[in-house]
């Protein structure tokens, strides 16, 4: 069993109506999760069954319509919007499907300057933004703009950037949506990397797949929690590894 | 914040060229329209401010020192006697006619002072020496005046005939022009006044210099117990010269509605280039804003392009500006960019980019966050 201390983030009854007008949209029926240290959690649904709204309002980008969320022990559906913003820049690093990179910024900059919005000094936070691209295997890479870059290696410019600061969440959406098997490979072992005692890592995601590299996998339908489960490690002998193994020229 | 909001600008340079030559064109179009504006207010009291003095003696009622009458030389006895005051001098400044070499003729304006008493005039005098109107019938006229009174050839020693009087061009100045567009005629005291039809010692205005600049109430108190005169401080009566020119004229609305429409085009130019920009942006500041940053720091994002827009503008705008300025006055035209006519054009121009921003920041504090996992 997980200690209650490992938790670093948790949500109690969440509930997500939109509202368009007079017509209300309901989302969320009372979604209770736990997202615990040393662990990589996947977060899997069909479409529109409301993983993007969830890990908004886990990440306090979203207000629940009810129901309480923490991170990192701070109750974030109850705080102020500059108390929450404070809370994600200490607590949590973003990956996103479409890498959210600025197109002017070199990969180091891309990395360095989210670093000094953080209240990094300069000098530390250009040597910490050098280390995590060379942990993503991008050394060589850190003085290309995004639109040098194949969509691999955007993919590892915004994981550096999330590990950079060293959060103990990082959350991911679809992370490996946009990749060949090769480079999601890469970045997925990356990502299982960053999972320690201290930290956590929730991906949302449809690909099965990446179960192999997971903890837990936890599935959502229709806005409530469907199934919360160990890893099937049989994906891993899809189509995944054989494409990853072809592209680096040998069969699984 | 700076750097990513710097960098993005000028990653987009057909963005960036084009926000540049909008603020320019506003800085230049605002700072042309002030620069004429205060060039208006300084041509239409030129005389004044170069004449002197404390206080202005004038026939009562006086309102724009190009309305003259005629003050006698029992004036100037009464002023002079009065013991605040040190110099009492004459200035005869009225309309004339000359017969150019055409035989039409055209209206001038006859300056005429006492020569050694108070600053030297004519100002800005190009060729000749103020001592060289001293002769009979010697007189100066300005360098953009020559083509429109028919002189052609060395200037110097062209004859003319001014109110009737033979007259001899002794000085060339440069850039001395009127309000009216009449040309100035500057000329020693005596043949100011017979070319006016003036008579000895008599002038249109004196010119009081005062012992102590603080005795200038009682002495305008005292010299205005005569119903006849009417006493003004020189900065007063600049004033009241310009306010009667710029504002009646209706001069002062059209530059001003000018420099405005300069404003709001520029207005229009950087608020569309700089929301066009916060648009492209969107997902990158939805993303910082998710990583943590507050709607402050995102504001500074536009508010360090606005900034630099501003400044790139501006200097531009003012070397644009001072370049003109040559070619204006070559053109007879007085654009005066004094430090505080830059001050508050510039300052306009800041402004202006401020209210471009507006559209931008009130986007970026709607921005949700949640807007980086669509």
């Amino acid at each position: 069993m997980t200690s209650e201390l490992s938790v670093l983030l948790r949500a109690w009854d969440v509930r997500k109506t939109f509202e368009d007008g007079a017509l209300q949209v309901p989302v969320l029926h009372g979604v209770t999760l736990s997202v615990h240290a040393g662990q990589l959690t996947l977060l899997m649904g069909p479409s529109g069954s409301g993983k993007t709204t969830l890990i908004s309002i886990l990440t306090g980008l979203l207000r629940p319509s009810s129901g309480k969320v923490e991170l990192c022990g701070e109750p974030i559906s109850e705080l102020g919007d500059g108390q929450v913003s404070a809370v994600r820049r200490r607590e949590l690093g973003f990956i996103f499907q479409t890498y959210n990179l600025f197109p002017a910024l070199t990969a180091r900059d891309n990395v360095m300057e989210v670093l000094r919005l953080k209240g990094m000094a300069a000098g530390e936070a250009r040597k910490r933004a050098e280390d995590a691209l060379g942990r993503v295997g991008l050394a060589d890479r850190m003085k290309h703009r995004p639109g040098e870059l194949s969509g691999g290696q955007k993919q590892r410019v915004a994981i550096a950037r999330a590990l950079a600061s060293k959060p103990r969440v990082i959350v991911g959406d679809e992370v490996t949506g946009a990749l060949d098997g090769q480079t999601a490979l890469s970045v997925m072992e990356i990502l299982r990397d960053h999972v320690t005692s201290s930290s956590a890592v929730l991906i949302v995601t449809h690909d099965h797949r990446l179960e192999r590299f997971a903890d837990r996998v936890v599935e959502l339908e229709d806005g409530e929690l469907a199934a919360d489960r160990a890893p099937n490690r049989h994906w891993t002998s899809s189509r995944f590894d054989i494409r990853a193994s072809q592209d680096q020229g040998k069969l699984p | 914040m700076r750097r990513i909001a710097l960098l993005s600008l000028i990653h987009d340079r057909s963005k960036l060229v084009a926000s540049i030559a909008g603020v320019t064109f506003a800085a230049v179009l605002v700072l042309l329209q002030m620069g004429v504006y205060a060039g208006f207010l300084t041509i239409s009291s030129a005389t004044i401010t170069h004449m002197g003095g404390d206080v202005w003696v004038m026939p009562r009622g006086t309102e724009v020192l190009d309305s003259v009458e005629i003050l006698s030389s029992g004036t100037r006895s009464a002023v002079g006697a009065h013991p605040c005051v040190s110099d009492v001098r004459p200035l005869v400044f009225v309309w004339s006619f000359i017969r150019k070499a055409g035989g039409t003729r055209d209206s001038v304006r006859v300056v005429g002072v006492e020569r050694g008493r108070g600053p030297i005039m004519p100002w800005e005098l190009e060729r000749g020496l103020p001592s060289d109107l001293e002769g009979p019938g010697r007189v100066a006229v300005d360098a953009f005046d020559l083509g429109k009174l028919q002189i052609q050839g060395d200037p110097i020693g062209a004859r003319l005939d001014i109110g009737g009087q033979r007259a001899e061009i002794a000085g060339i100045t440069q850039g001395v022009r009127s309000f009216t567009l009449l040309p100035f005629v500057f000329t020693n005291i005596r043949d100011a006044r017979r070319m006016a039809g003036l008579g000895d010692g008599e002038a249109n205005y004196w010119v009081v210099d005062l012992k102590d600049p603080a005795c200038a109430e009682q002495v305008m108190g005292d010299i205005q117990r005569n119903p006849q005169l009417m006493a003004v401080r020189r900065e007063d009566f600049v004033t009241m010269t310009q306010n009667y020119w710029i504002g009646g004229s209706g001069v002062g609305p059209a530059l001003g509605f000018s420099a405005l429409l300069g404003l709001i085009v520029g207005v229009v130019v950087v608020g569309q280039t700089l929301y066009t920009m916060t648009k492209d942006y969107e997902r990158e500041l939805a993303t910082l804003k998710a990583l943590g940053a507050t709607s402050w720091e995102l504001v500074r994002f536009v508010g360090w392009q606005a900034g630099f827009l501003a400044l790139i503008g501006s200097t531009l705008g003012s070397v644009i500006a001072f370049m003109t300025t040559g070619a204006a006055a070559a053109g007879g035209l007085t654009i005066v960019l004094s430090s505080s006519v830059m001050a508050v054009g510039l300052g306009a121009v800041i402004l202006m980019c401020v209210a471009a921003s507006f559209m931008s920041i009130r986007k970026v504090l709607k921005l949700q966050a949640a807007e980086v996992f669509k």
